[in-house]
């Protein structure tokens, strides 16, 4: 029986597209503006913003939600005012709200199978309300993305020029924390806390092992995020394993493919050079698509 | 539009030439500590002024005070007739070349992409570039020769080239002054040369004023009109013929050296000892 046939796969796909298309642009960001461990910080500090709501009997979603951007503006806040690197107030911050989480949960005597989904994911507890809150949180998140993107890429790329001309260089970063906590906070159905932080990476790595320029990076992480979610899906389906997982290993193995491929690399540069010299196969023509990191420099 | 509008009246207004920059007894207070003490100069529109002085004398403070982006504890800052929170709307008028941009080499942006920064600041947000703004910076990567490079990843390109690639986005934009933070560091001689017979042409065919900040007393004293040298405070501020063999010079670096080159001289310059 087809695997669309169910509701709860319907759902699954529907929202893991959706979350897979605003993670792929996040993830772009996350990697030039080296915000990885940021999003792993975050994403594990959502265990506390669980606990919190299971403690007090409301939506678990909601208050992980709330205390993702708490986190999140709390990096920023934290190391701009108190001028300490991002990672070391990402660290603090990290422990700080896991271990906040093991001890409301403590309190609540809340450690049971309802924790594992929040931890590891569970695409059989996504709703079509979930669904539709994910829609709206996409739109949201890659309206700013899309909106700021000259902002964003002018401050990843240089802050201090950016803020010379007079970017609005604040705003712009804690808008990319609160986008990226939100995306955390809607993706943790899908993939779980644990693995979250992978849909914010890979994407963006496989993109930039392939392309030279911001634009192409953009389109092979949008590809390979779409793909590896839907690849995921299935396969889960399919061998009945987990979910969020398995599309995190569909990522890693599309990740380590494109790094074998990679025209970075000095045997595919020779590949391509050997296959240009052939006679009638390309011999004159334009190479675009130099490694990266070999001597081009005139 | 208001913006355009209020750089225009004060450029086409009448009386004599305009000072561009005025600082007026500035005090600057970083972290509790004062880093300039009574800083008093102008530029007067059309010239090339010097600042120089040592490692930690607060030149990029300074760079920064003019841009708004540092508040002076004590005195008066006024950039084409505004103060700092006026000139907050039209540093679309100030191109900014900054001493080391700490890009990563691999970030995947070509020539083009980051002429285009520059323009972020008159396209506005949540605004997309047009064909004008495309123009623009086509206009300003010729002017600064590296046609043909656009498509390059800014990366790939040498130290030279990057500078030029960064004077560019300065440009690209509605630019009537260009503050450049030690634009020369990390260039050999001849590259130096390049950049600053480039530079001294810019600023003929477009009639820009110029502020820059350098470490080399040599090469301001064959370009500049004028030159300032502050160690914390103002040592100096006079014409680069006057600064030739000034004690005040040595004392703001605190140590003995040579003038390799006359001001408006030929030559090859260089620091001395």
């Amino acid at each position: 029986m087809s695997m669309l046939a169910y509701g709860f796969a319907q759902r699954a796909l529907v929202g893991g597209l959706l979350i897979a298309a605003t993670c792929s642009i996040m993830s772009f960001f996350i990697i030039v503006r080296r915000l990885a461990f940021a999003g792993v910080g975050v994403s594990h500090a959502a265990f506390g913003g669980v606990a919190i709501g299971v403690a007090a009997g409301v939506n678990p979603i909601l208050t992980a939600g709330g205390f993702c951007v708490l986190v999140a503006g709390g990096i920023g806040w934290f190391s701009r005012k108190g001028r300490l690197h991002e990672d070391t107030v990402i660290g603090i911050l990290f422990a700080a709200s896991m271990a906040l989480g093991v001890l409301l949960m403590s309190f609540a005597d809340a450690y049971n199978q309802d924790l594992l989904s929040y931890l590891f994911g569970s695409i059989l507890a996504m709703s079509w309300t979930d669904v539709v809150v994910i829609a709206v949180l996409t739109v949201l998140s890659i309206g700013f993305l899309v909106l700021f993107f000259k902002e964003l890429l002018f401050l990843s790329f240089d802050e201090e020029t950016a803020t010379a001309s007079g970017i609005p260089v604040r705003f712009v970063y804690y808008g990319l924390l609160v986008t990226m906590a939100l995306t955390i906070v809607v993706s943790i159905k899908l993939v779980g806390i644990v693995l979250v932080s992978a849909l914010l990476v890979i994407p963006g790595a496989i993109g930039l092992q392939l392309c030279r320029n911001y634009r192409g990076v953009l389109v092979t992480a949008l590809i390979a995020s779409l793909a590896s979610v839907a690849a995921g899906l299935y396969l889960s389906f399919h061998f009945d394993v987990a979910s969020g997982a398995t599309m995190v290993m569909v990522q890693f193995v599309l990740f380590v493919l494109s790094f074998a491929l990679s025209p970075r690399r000095t045997y595919m540069s020779r590949l391509r050079r050997g296959a240009a010299e052939e006679p009638g196969e390309g011999a004159g023509q334009r190479d675009d698509r130099l490694p990266m990191g070999t001597d081009t420099v005139r | 539009m208001k913006r355009t509008c209020r750089v225009a009246a004060f450029f086409e207004g009448g009386g004599g030439p305009r000072t561009l920059i005025e600082l007026e007894h500035v005090w600057v207070d970083l972290d509790g500590r004062t880093v300039l003490e009574d800083i008093n100069f102008s530029l007067a529109a059309g010239m090339f002024l010097g600042i120089i002085g040592p490692n930690g004398a607060g030149k990029t403070t300074l760079l920064r005070v003019i841009l708004g982006l540092v508040r002076p504890a004590r005195g008066g800052v006024r950039v084409m007739g505004m103060n700092p929170d006026e000139l907050k709307h039209e540093l679309h008028h100030i191109g900014y070349v900054p001493q080391n941009v700490l890009f990563d080499p691999m970030f995947p942006v070509s020539v083009f992409d980051v002429v285009m920064m520059g323009r972020a600041c008159c396209i506005g947000p949540m605004r997309f570039g047009r064909k004008d703004d495309r123009e623009a910076v086509e206009e300003s990567i010729r002017m600064v020769g590296l046609e043909g490079l656009e498509h390059r990843l800014i990366g790939e390109l040498s130290g030279g080239q990057q500078k030029r690639a960064f004077l560019a986005r300065a440009l690209c934009i509605e630019t009537r002054i260009l503050l450049l933070d030690e634009p020369l560091s990390g260039l050999d001689l001849p590259a130096q040369d390049r950049f600053m017979d480039l530079l001294t042409d810019l600023k003929r065919r477009l009639g820009l004023s110029v502020l820059f900040v350098s470490h080399d007393v040599n090469v301001l004293a064959r370009y500049a009109d004028e030159m300032v040298c502050i160690n914390r405070t103002m040592h100096f501020h006079g014409k680069p013929a006057d600064a030739l063999g000034s004690e005040r010079l040595k004392e703001a670096y605190r140590c003995e050296f040579d003038f390799l080159v006359g001001a408006g001289g030929s030559g090859h310059t260089g620091t001395g000892d």
